[in-house]
């Protein structure tokens, strides 16, 4: 009869007590990240626990999309630490979602090579400081490809090239796959043209429909999967690319990645902090660790992406010099940068592409 | 009417009965209604708004989320959405006359059996649906993956082009769902057949019909109660799953649940997906009244669903 | 006669077995792939514990746990008052024809539980932006829980003391007892069997919960489902096999004990379960 009472006291006490727990672990001070995934060194985090006294807690996106709707939903008050691509720092700015950096408090600023200093997608590094920079090219299985020195978008987009190899393309925000659409129509990756875009819409709609097209994925775990055979071709990035090669090279052996000849993305992830960020001092603090010289080094030779920071480069392993981390000179000739959309140019393209996932 | 003198209460004993009601209902309904309904009806009032140019919805009030919605999109009219919604429908449809068809013989075996052989029996069948939903998805995407045993089986049978898996495909999602659901039809089923009057079966056999037809006329309206439950707590929910056609159809064979989800994640349309969910509401409402109707005529006019 | 029933008794039972074969092989699967030491799908070449290794050494996966195990017991309590309270209004009042009452307890049982999510976060940020209040996290995933977990428990309470004398509420009434003692001797007692079941049905539709859980959560609340949904959708998925074999073995081992308790203990209750 008295089964309630003993079933409740004790289960009312453990609910506390762990409420009590965590509540305890969430007093020292804390600093929220939100990155991509595969993108941050577990020491370096660590590091930061030790050196500054506090916890970090990391949570991950593989989408600029994702990314974006859940700092809309509630993460701008959430995150200290934000990393977009360069061309969603200005969609980002006129939301409303990024503080300005204090640059008094970020003095390793200073380390980042010229070229990210005051860039034209953020002029001045108002919002954003680089990270790593890096390129999306095309992944793919190696008897899929006859030439490996002139690979084609064809792969992707050519019913003739791929008639039953299964392929994936990139979902979030659509511009990347967008980009490699207009590219392999001749439009140039970066096309601003709206009729291009109708036309690039139009083929990422027949290439949906294919039968062998196995839906829309992401970057990163798009390099999983071809390695488990579930896609033969995608894109993704070149960083990650290196980094499972060297974790599983049985599982990469059949693998390559290129930029294909048409034209690809180079991009530039950076460190930026939300507008109603819980600690940014602490945010400043990150920011101004990641920008150490041995810190970035320590960073790209475990991300094996290449690294903004000028100071750093002397201490970046040898590999990252090499293809396809660093691009070779013919590669840097048809790489291009996503361009940033706003206000018309943005609702075209938004409209085209939810046209193409939703038809 | 005076309520105190309908019940020959006095004044003050009907003021100390209404405090009494709102103490015990009153904190489970007013949860309900801050938690649910106000939500509720917030989201359908985002389904009137303008889509602002980052997702996030903007006043004027609009019907343009419905208009896209019904298809008019930017490249012409697009019938996408709309076939979301027909799939939806149609893998329920399937998903749940699977589950019919498997769960019957099942019920019946279990309902067969000795008496104190059919709770372990039940168990067995049960445990599988407590694992997390999640869970359950991912071990038919490694089943269904290119490579595996199954895939290959399916392969050399000649069902399946070389390089592709059995997922994702309509036929992944639906197997999810079958899986997903068969637990929740095999107990009311169970719970009919326990109470089947043997006699008119006794009666049917008695006077020469065949199986078939003893089946139709003795079995089956016995267990239309069952049925019919089984078929709201498996149609109903199918029709809103989020998770299996997201793990299992990948971009091929999403249903209005994934619309949904996506403009408020990945396509940031919050007006379009306030829209679609209404739909969904719409449908599920009128899922169940059709169910309540279908019940009780089948049933013979007795109160057979809710 | 007798051949044919006995060939439809075969086929019934093969069938049976096939169905079994259905739902337990899938869960095999997971299991036998969480002791694979390659990070593959199609291959095996040994058995290894690797994956539990790095299954335990990863904070946030216990803190995913420790997440879902607070979020399940703290919102099972909650509702479990609150449910209890409502059931027991809704029986002690039902001569008075709060048939609407039925419509809200019924709500969050069909709605489809996406547009629950969704609708709970449009109304949390909104709230949100309006009053700083309810950030999206644990409180909001409890709030978010004990909403679809009250209906349940006052339809149990309720179904419960349908069942029973109405005679034997008068007579406590009629013997002079307070509320209070009429409270805790006699009603507590009485529906101690649906508090329970209804207290460890909560916890099973907390713990089970993934759709709503995810669109209220917040950066450091994340749940076991959440944990490895996340972990599907980037791809990392060999650690996803050894945490879905422990889910899997934790299931199994309730469902377990409580085949014993219902052998140990003969029901009382015909339709418990």
């Amino acid at each position: 009869m008295n089964t309630r009472r003993n079933t409740l006291a004790p289960a009312v006490v453990a609910a506390l007590a762990l409420g009590g727990i965590s509540a305890q672990a969430k007093a020292e001070d804390t600093l929220y990240i939100f990155n991509w995934s595969q993108y941050m060194d577990p020491e370096i985090i660590e590091q930061f626990e030790d050196e500054y006294g506090v916890r970090v807690v990391e949570n991950y996106y593989n989408s600029l999309s994702e990314m974006f709707a859940q700092l809309q939903a509630g993460g701008a008050s959430q995150y200290d630490i934000v990393v977009p691509s360069n061309y969603f720092i200005e969609r980002l700015a006129n939301s409303d979602l990024l503080m300005e950096l204090d640059h008094d408090q970020i003095p390793n600023l200073q380390n980042l090579d010229d070229t990210f200093l005051d860039p034209e997608y953020d002029p001045g590094n108002r919002y954003t400081a680089a990270y790593q920079w890096g390129t999306t090219g095309l992944i793919y299985n190696k008897d899929l490809v006859d030439d490996p020195d002139n690979v084609s978008w064809d792969v992707l987009f050519d019913a003739d090239k791929n008639p039953d190899r299964p392929f994936a393309i990139m979902g979030g925000d659509g511009q990347v796959s967008m980009g490699a659409a207009l590219a392999y129509l001749g439009h140039g990756y970066d096309s601003m043209d709206h009729d291009a875009w109708v036309e690039a819409g139009q083929l990422l709609l027949e290439t949906r429909r294919r039968d062998n097209f196995n839906g829309f994925e992401d970057g990163t775990p798009m390099l999983r999967q071809i390695a488990q055979g579930v896609i033969h071709a995608g894109l993704s990035y070149n960083g990650d690319y290196v980094f499972f090669a060297l974790e599983d090279p049985e599982d990469y052996e059949n693998i390559g990645y290129a930029i294909p000849e048409e034209g690809a993305e180079i991009w530039v992830d950076n460190m930026a902090i939300p507008k109603n960020a819980p600690s940014p001092e602490l945010a400043h603090k990150f920011i101004n660790y990641i920008l150490d010289a041995e810190i970035g080094a320590q960073l790209s030779n475990w991300t094996y992406y290449t690294s903004p920071n000028a100071a750093a480069s002397d201490m970046l392993d040898d590999i990252l010099l090499e293809v396809p981390s660093t691009p070779s000179d013919a590669e840097m000739e048809r790489l291009y940068f996503t361009p940033s959309l706003s206000g018309d140019d943005l609702r075209m393209f938004q409209q085209i592409w939810s046209d193409v996932r939703q038809r | 009417m005076n309520p105190a003198t309908a019940t020959g209460m006095s004044f003050l004993a009907l003021v100390r009965q209404s405090w009494h009601v709102l103490a015990t209902i009153g904190p489970g309904v007013v949860f309900i209604v801050i938690f649910l309904v106000l939500p509720s009806i917030m989201l359908m009032t985002v389904a009137f708004m303008t889509n602002g140019p980052y997702g996030l919805p903007e006043m004027p009030f609009t019907l343009q989320a419905f208009r896209e919605l019904a298809g008019f999109g930017f490249l012409g009219w697009s019938p996408g959405n709309l076939y979301t919604l027909w799939r939806s429908i149609w893998q329920t449809a399937i998903a749940t006359s699977l589950v019919i068809l498997i769960a019957y013989p099942i019920a019946y075996y279990i309902s067969t059996r000795p008496a104190h052989m059919q709770p372990l029996l039940l168990l067995i069948v049960i445990v599988p649906s407590w694992t997390n939903q999640v869970i359950r998805a991912f071990a038919w995407m490694n089943i269904l993956a290119p490579g595996s045993a199954v895939t290959n089986a399916a392969y050399n049978l000649g069902f399946l082009s070389e390089y592709m898996g059995l997922f994702p495909s309509t036929f992944a999602v639906v197997l999810g769902l079958v899986y997903n659901f068969l637990p929740f039809m095999v107990l009311p089923l169970y719970a009919s057949f326990q109470n089947l009057d043997h006699r008119l079966i006794q009666a049917a056999r008695d006077l020469y019909a065949t199986p078939v037809k003893a089946f139709f006329q003795a079995v089956f309206p016995q267990t239309l109660p069952g049925l019919m439950a089984g078929t709201v707590l498996v149609s109903i929910p199918a029709f809103g799953m989020y998770v299996i056609p997201d793990l299992l159809g990948g971009g091929k064979s999403s249903m209005i649940g994934n619309l949904v989800a996506r403009q408020f994640s990945d396509a940031s349309n919050w007006p379009l997906g306030g829209a679609a969910a209404m739909i969904m509401i719409l449908a599920t409402l009128l899922g169940l009244l059709v169910l309540r109707r279908v019940g009780r005529r089948a049933g013979g006019g007795r109160e057979v669903v809710l | 006669m007798k051949r044919r029933i006995n060939g439809f008794q075969l086929g019934l039972r093969a069938f049976w077995y096939l169905t079994l074969a259905f739902l337990y092989i899938p869960l095999a699967y997971v299991v036998a792939f969480s002791f694979n030491s390659a990070n593959s799908y199609v291959r095996f070449p040994e058995l290894s514990l690797r994956w539990y290794e790095r299954m335990f050494g990863n904070t946030a996966l216990m803190n995913a746990f420790y997440n879902s195990v607070t979020l399940a017991l703290t919102s099972a309590v909650i509702a479990t008052l609150i449910g209890a309270i409502l059931g027991y209004g809704m029986y002690k009042y039902r001569h008075l024809k709060l048939g609407w009452l039925i419509w809200f307890i019924y709500l969050p049982i069909v709605m489809p539980d996406i547009v629950y999510g969704i609708s709970q976060m449009t109304f949390f940020v909104t709230v949100h932006d309006l009053t700083g209040m309810l950030k999206p996290g644990l409180t909001t995933m409890i709030i978010a829980h004990v909403s679809f977990q009250v209906p349940f428990v006052a339809l149990l309470v309720y179904s419960q003391l349908v069942r029973m004398d109405p005679l034997l509420f008068e007579a406590t009434q009629d013997l002079y007892a307070s509320p209070l003692q009429r409270a805790w001797f006699f009603i507590l007692p009485a529906i101690s069997a649906s508090l329970i079941s209804s207290f460890f049905l909560s916890i099973t539709l907390s713990i089970d919960d993934f759709v709503i859980s995810f669109f209220t959560s917040g950066p450091d609340s994340t749940t076991l489902p959440i944990f490895i949904w996340s972990a599907i959708k980037r791809g990392v998925t060999p650690e996803v096999n050894a945490i879905s074999a422990l889910m899997i073995f934790a299931v199994f081992s309730a469902g377990l004990i409580i085949y014993i308790f219902q052998r140990v203990r003969p029901p009382k209750d015909p339709t418990n379960q």
